[in-house]
């Protein structure tokens, strides 16, 4: 078999290592934001995504001095104070299940602006 | 009625069946009339799917509670247009929809491809009947979307979002698409069963993985649209994981429609070619998977439901049970030629294909990120859209560039001299363009100006690709510049479909960039009287309108537009209230400028106790090209998708001369 040297495998060989390079330099550079409930907070100085329950009544004003309120786990264990600014999702209430990025501060999680999400009420359960 | 449905769908599973058994031991032995027998099975079960879906459709216009699946996803007072599309809101009958668009593509796809070869069709049907086994199991056993109970007064309805004219085109279209895949898979894996590795099963199949393709790339465009205009955060792409499940096999499917062109005109590449079939079908599975497993946290939050474990099985099966067939045929698929040069048709194609299978497998690395983070070091990680369009850059723009390159290489070997003549104008056009647009101020953004350049590039080089083939036409005498078109489109739809494709492309960049490097975002609090400025336009807030329309009530935040001294309108973002649902909707004001492509998105984020509103305004420049290039896409596609006598003739004189020569 002579295809030593041939052009085809040369591209193939270059590109897949190019494209290599390109996702480790990438993937050292940043990696992923952890994704953790407010229960597993302790121990997480950087930057997390927050995924958690709204509970209690959320209060101010996300346009100004900031939006308050509390997100729980998911079977409601523990839950942490946070603090919010930006826009508000439609969707966005107590009990509802949320998504925001942010850091732990003195016992308080401060969100990044206009990272809130809420997820959608499932499109396949019915409602309760 | 529900016994005649079920009766229906589990004949369905047991004409599927013995499709598969009956049609590979026909396939095995060679026995003819087995085959065309487990084939007619094939086309009936499609019949049987239909009866079943009929019952489905209604059940869901005569509100009949009495089915499961009717109550949980309609009420009484939903009209009659969104009960029938409650069909594809929940997961019994998305299943059903997989089911009846497959059945439907097989019978299709086996009656007319015939120029595969009989020996090839003998194999797809088993192969067809088996990813249709798997459906009709789950609709049979395990999750019946035609399940009976004793009806209550009343349905829960259906999800508000899901209430929208979008609803009854987006799913289908995209199922259309994901599901059509799966034509071009069975007949690569007929294909290799039955030991025919030359082109007839790409040439048999091509119009079919074209149309899915095209299906799988307009829906995408359609719920972007519905992003857009609806969901009201001024965007229209999040790579949200649900998203990405449609890309990817999009992607994919892209690098196999550009790669079957290297085997049909020059025998290489065998092995790529069905690699890529068997990685598009596997990621639209995947997405089929992902959006039903809820086990990747998305914006679109998806029941944890039991079908997953199911469909993981299928794919792991799907996916081994391909390698090991590719492997055991290797020897078959060794090309008789090879890439004579880095710089050919060939050559950029390939570089195409590696660029296109990068950029869905990246996607794919993201999307299974936070399991496979989770499974490394215990918590689960999330990349996000910096990680994406990292990517969608790096791999995207080289992209874009080949567009232009491509065509204007030949085939096997080009020279530089030539290369250099035939490059000289498409050059001078983009650097001409950069040097405007770095002139016009655009370079605040360094990624904005190349896309634009290379755009400027890749246009250039389709215009002048059908300037010389016209132009060649019209010398050959008897024709005007008018006639010489079109004949040279219609002589070869395949090629300028495809040209017109990429252009779709092109605006489609050009909207991108435009709309995310160029765009600009303002907020503020705004009281009665006061102004806030959004590139060159001047908006004033008049204050609140509160309306009662039946279900809810809409409060509207008045405001003006102003460009100079120019009253542009009078603008109304706000919010809708549902008392029954207990939500509230964000409804966006867009004020779009046909001119120059851009619009004016308006959003009331805050109404305040107070009277006032925080208004974000976002001037969105040439998002309108995205729109545009959904209508051009569909265009080239449908040209290169046009039957074709001349082509047809062609084909079956260079088939019947194998088949004597052989």
């Amino acid at each position: 078999m002579a295809r030593r040297g041939s052009p085809a495998r040369l591209i193939v060989a270059l590109s897949v290592a190019a494209v290599l390079a390109v996702f480790l330099v990438y993937t050292s550079l940043a990696g992923g934001t952890p994704s953790i409930q407010p229960g597993q907070l302790a121990g997480h100085t950087g930057k997390v995504s927050l995924v958690g329950k709204v509970v209690g009544k959320p209060s101010g004003d996300a346009h100004a001095g900031g939006l308050h309120f509390r997100l729980s786990d998911r079977n409601g264990a523990a839950s942490v104070p946070v603090v919010y600014k930006g826009s508000v999702p439609d969707l966005f209430k107590t009990g509802r299940e949320v998504v925001v990025d942010g850091t732990l501060r003195g016992g308080v999680f401060v969100a990044v602006p206009n990272t809130l999400v809420t997820k959608c009420p499932s499109k396949y359960t019915p409602k309760k | 009625m529900p016994d005649l449905g079920r009766a229906a769908l589990v004949t369905s599973f047991l004409l599927l069946v013995y499709a598969v058994v009956g049609g590979s031991y026909a396939a095995w032995r060679g026995r003819r009339r087995l085959a065309e027998s487990a084939q007619n099975a094939l086309v009936a079960a499609f019949g049987a799917t239909v009866v079943a879906a009929i019952v489905l459709l209604a059940a869901l216009a005569r509100h009949d509670f009495s089915f499961r699946y009717v109550a949980e996803h309609t009420s009484r007072e939903l009209p009659l247009g969104y009960s029938l599309t409650a069909f594809w809101g929940g997961q019994e009958g998305s299943l059903l929809l997989w089911l009846l668009v497959l059945c439907g593509y097989s019978a299709a796809a086996v009656l007319t491809a015939r120029r595969a070869g009989r020996e090839v069709i003998a194999w797809v049907v088993p192969t067809l009947g088996l990813v249709g086994t798997f459906f009709a199991l789950l609709l049979v056993f395990v999750a019946s979307p035609l399940a009976t109970q004793v009806a209550p007064a009343d349905g829960a309805g259906l999800n508000p979002s899901l209430q929208n004219p979008y609803m009854a085109v987006h799913p289908p279209l995209l199922y259309l698409g994901y599901v059509g895949l799966t034509v071009p898979f069975a007949f690569a894996m007929g294909a290799l069963l039955a030991r025919r590795t030359d082109e007839r099963w790409i040439v048999a199949t091509r119009r079919w993985t074209l149309a899915a393709w095209a299906f799988l790339g307009v829906g995408q465009l359609l719920g972007a649209h519905w992003a857009y205009v609806e969901i009201g955060w001024g965007g229209y792409y999040a790579w949200d994981p649900v998203e990405n499940a449609a890309l990817m096999p999009w992607l994919a499917a892209t690098a196999f429609l550009h790669s079957v062109m290297i085997q049909e005109k020059r025998g290489m590449l065998k092995v790529w070619n069905v690699l890529l079939v068997v990685l598009a079908f596997c990621l639209s599975l995947f997405g089929t998977f992902l959006t039903r497993s809820g086990i990747i946290q998305s914006i679109h939050s998806f029941t944890q439901s039991s079908i997953g474990p199911w469909f993981l099985g299928f794919i792991c099966v799907i996916t081994a049970g391909a390698l090991t067939l590719v492997f055991l045929r290797l020897p078959l698929l060794r090309s008789k030629t090879r890439l004579e040069s880095l710089v050919s048709r060939e050559a950029t194609f390939l570089y195409n294909n590696l660029l296109l299978v990068a950029l869905a497998l990246t996607i794919l690395w993201g999307v299974v990120y936070p399991l496979l983070s989770e499974a490394v070091t215990g918590t689960a990680a999330t990349v996000s859209k910096p990680y994406y369009n990292f990517f969608l850059h790096s791999f995207g723009l080289p992209l874009l560039l080949l567009m232009g390159i491509g065509p204007l290489v030949a085939w096997r070997r080009a020279s530089l001299r030539a290369l250099g003549r035939t490059f000289l104008w498409p050059l001078a056009a983009a650097v001409v363009a950069g040097a405007v647009l770095l002139a016009a101020g655009a370079g605040s953004s360094r990624i904005g100006v190349i896309a634009y350049t290379f755009s400027v590039f890749v246009l250039a080089s389709i215009v002048l690709e059908f300037a010389r083939g016209t132009s060649a036409r019209r010398a050959l005498g008897g024709v005007g510049w008018g006639g010489a078109f079109s004949s040279l489109v219609a002589r070869n739809r395949r090629r300028y479909g495809g040209y017109i494709v990429h252009a779709a492309v092109v605006l489609l960049a050009i909207g991108v960039a435009g709309s995310s490097a160029y765009q600009t975002v303002r907020e503020k609090r705004l009281h009665p009287g006061n102004s806030m400025t959004v590139a060159g336009n001047r908006l004033v807030f008049r204050g609140f309108e509160s309306r009662l329309e039946g279900n809810h009530r809409a409060i509207r935040a008045l405001v003006d537009v102003y460009r100079g001294s120019d009253y542009l309108g009078r603008y109304r973002p706000g919010k809708n209230q549902y008392f029954a649902e207990d939500q509230i909707s964000n409804e966006v004001s867009i004020r779009h400028d046909l001119l120059t492509g851009g619009d004016l998105f308006l959003i009331a984020d805050q109404v305040n106790a107070d009277g006032s509103v925080d208004l974000k305004a976002l001037q969105k420049p040439l998002v309108n090209l995205l729109w545009l290039a959904g209508f051009v896409f569909v265009g080239g596609a449908l040209i290169a998708l046009w039957p074709d006598a001349r082509e047809e003739r062609r084909l079956a004189e260079r088939y019947e001369g194998a088949a004597v020569r052989a």
